[in-house]
């Protein structure tokens, strides 16, 4: 189970990075979505899905997950959730400002 | 306990101030007396909270919803949260009083004051805080509201700088995520306090380095440190002058407050190669930023890379710096720019618009003269305290360096001078009628040169705080309570 969270969160990271370097502007929205979601898993990995016995219930048997993951997962879900549509707003109104989705055409703050 | 509460009120009352200034985005007047009201209140607070912090000798602890210690989300005042409060209040306050006199188009923004109050309110969290997590959520806002400030900017590119800026902050914000989870899976705590106390009992987790590193990325990015300060002079000079006076000088020091907090409190163990780190970069930083700003054709973008220059400064001798000397200059570019015949702080356009505008000229001497660190100004008393622990540690290349930096702060910010004063302007053009109002810029060089002459409580203030800030367990004991 370690192994295959350890490839996936890997990858992911690997595909968000080079998403997230392409010039396509809509690519590299793309990336940062992938990359908060490697993000995500890594912060699960920390002990959300270890235990065997669900947080609160008062049977003291059992190996419980540690719910604290839980909810930074949440809270980082929903703040990322804000930046990407803020980002995705953005790149609205630049690519139809230049009438582009190349970011090397996007050079107004060049001069 | 009242005095308990202190630490929540400087983030409460701009939080509540930014939903009621929403509320009255209908007549714009209340609203911007609202949101200076608001300011000042908590103004008043983060100074009372400093008084309780300096004379009770002992960091003020709010435990939220009244969870113990480690469990709930603390916030904790000792002496350097709260005096880097009590800074970033003061420099807000005269950034809201600018943003009323300013004649931009972008304060007429309905949620102009609601997003500058959260910007307030967001920073003195991440300050106060006493939780990373928490610290995370924080400066997430911060970020979210100092980009949206510029993407309606009055410059035509500000969407496109904001679009840049988000861009890296949001990889940033991943990176402190990543630290986060390192931390949480090596020690099983995000208080910081916690964390202050196991790491040195079990320094050899795998994750512990890495965790690091992560954290040190995120706040470099955060405070434009030298590599990763390439997105610093775009995106501050294309937001509006209220909003780009307070990203250079309060903003960015977010990101040395964590690597104080860093160095000091949580990674004591590490702490010396993380400062050698930091002092290479610093000396890097305070170089290459006045070599660029020199190179600028823009007064803004100058003070941009001014900026980046004193960050370097903070970070080889972990000082205050010249967050209001920064500040009031480049509101004062910002008030020559809207005197401009274009609406520009090019060189270009603004050469010889001072001519009448002579009291700006004053005030901008004073304040490049605090930049620079010459002496009726508080810039000198606290260069002069770098140097002096410069030549305590024997660290004379580092010496050398600064001291060509600050050579450098003075030919770029008196060559603007000389342009924007002294020179004749190129066709019949002279300056607008009308422009900002020069209240703000006046309050800052005024406390520049007050606290210039009058340094005793600021030098001694700094050697308390570094007193403290060498005793962590007094941070951890105040926290965990035992």
């Amino acid at each position: 189970m370690e192994l295959i969270l350890a490839i996936g969160i890997g990858s992911l990271f690997a595909t968000g990075i080079f998403q997230l370097l392409r010039r396509n502007i809509i690519r590299s929205a793309i990336g940062l979505v992938i990359l908060m979601n490697a993000v995500n898993l890594f912060l699960l990995c920390t002990g959300a899905y270890v235990g065997s016995e669900p947080a609160y219930i008062s049977s003291a048997s059992g190996f419980r997950s540690d719910a604290l993951p839980q909810a930074l997962i949440l809270t980082a879900i929903v703040i990322s959730m804000g930046g990407t549509a803020f980002v995705l707003s953005m790149l609205y109104i630049i690519s139809s400002r230049y009438k582009t989705s190349d970011l090397d055409e996007v050079d107004g703050l060049k001069n | 306990m009242l005095n308990d509460h202190l630490t929540v009120l400087p983030i409460l009352i701009p939080l509540t101030g930014a939903m009621i200034t929403l509320m009255l985005r209908q007549t714009r007047r209340l609203q911007a007396a609202f949101a200076l009201g608001s300011i000042l209140m908590s103004l008043t607070v983060s100074a009372w909270l400093t008084a309780e912090v300096w004379q009770g000798g002992q960091p003020i602890v709010f435990h939220s919803g009244g969870w113990s210690p480690p469990f709930g989300i603390t916030l904790v005042g000792d002496l350097l949260s709260a005096v880097f409060v009590l800074m970033s209040q003061l420099v807000l306050t005269t950034g809201i009083i600018y943003a009323i006199g300013s004649k931009d188009a972008v304060v007429k923004y309905p949620t102009f004051y609601p997003l500058f109050l959260m910007l307030a309110a967001s920073l003195t969290g991440a300050i106060l805080t006493g939780d990373l997590f928490n610290m995370y959520v924080f400066a997430e806002l911060m970020v979210i509201s100092g980009t949206v400030l510029t993407a309606v900017s009055d410059d035509r590119y500000g969407t496109e700088a904001a679009y840049k800026y988000f861009y890296i902050s949001l990889t940033a914000s991943f990176f402190m995520l990543f630290a986060i989870g390192s931390l949480y899976v090596c020690y099983g705590t995000l208080n910081m306090a916690d964390l202050a106390k196991r790491i040195p009992i079990d320094g050899g987790q795998p994750l512990l380095l890495p965790g690091i590193g992560f954290l040190m990325a995120t706040f470099m990015v955060k405070s434009a440190v030298f590599p990763f300060h390439f997105w610093q002079p775009d995106f501050h000079t294309a937001a509006p002058t209220s909003v780009s006076a307070m990203l250079s000088s309060v903003v960015v020091k977010l990101g040395v407050y964590g690597f104080l907090r860093m160095t000091t409190l949580l990674f004591v163990l590490q702490a010396p190669v993380i400062r050698w780190i930091l002092v290479v970069l610093g000396v890097a930083g305070v170089i290459f930023g006045g070599l660029s700003a020199v190179g600028t054709h823009n007064a803004k973008r100058m003070l941009a890379y001014s900026t980046l220059a004193q960050i370097g400064f903070i970070l080889i001798g972990i000082g205050w710096g010249t967050p209001l000397a920064i500040a009031a200059m480049l509101m004062l570019a910002g008030y020559v720019a809207s005197r401009a015949p274009v609406k520009s702080a090019a060189f270009d356009v603004v050469t010889g618009v001072g001519k009448s505008i002579p009291a700006a000229g004053v005030l901008f001497l004073i304040g490049s003269l605090g930049l620079a660190g010459i002496p009726p100004t508080n810039g000198f008393i606290s260069k002069m305290m770098l140097f002096h622990s410069g030549i305590d540690a024997a660290d004379f290349g580092a010496l050398l360096l600064m001291a060509i930096g600050s050579l450098l702060t003075l030919v770029y910010t008196n060559r603007a001078f000389i342009r924007i004063w002294w020179q004749r302007p190129p066709g019949s053009t002279g300056a607008k009628p009308t422009g900002d109002h020069l209240l703000a810029p006046a309050i800052l060089i005024l406390l520049v040169l007050i606290l210039g002459l009058w340094a005793e409580p600021l030098v001694q203030v700094a050697r308390e705080t570094s007193l403290w800030l060498d005793s962590p367990g007094l941070y951890v004991q105040a926290v965990l309570g035992r």
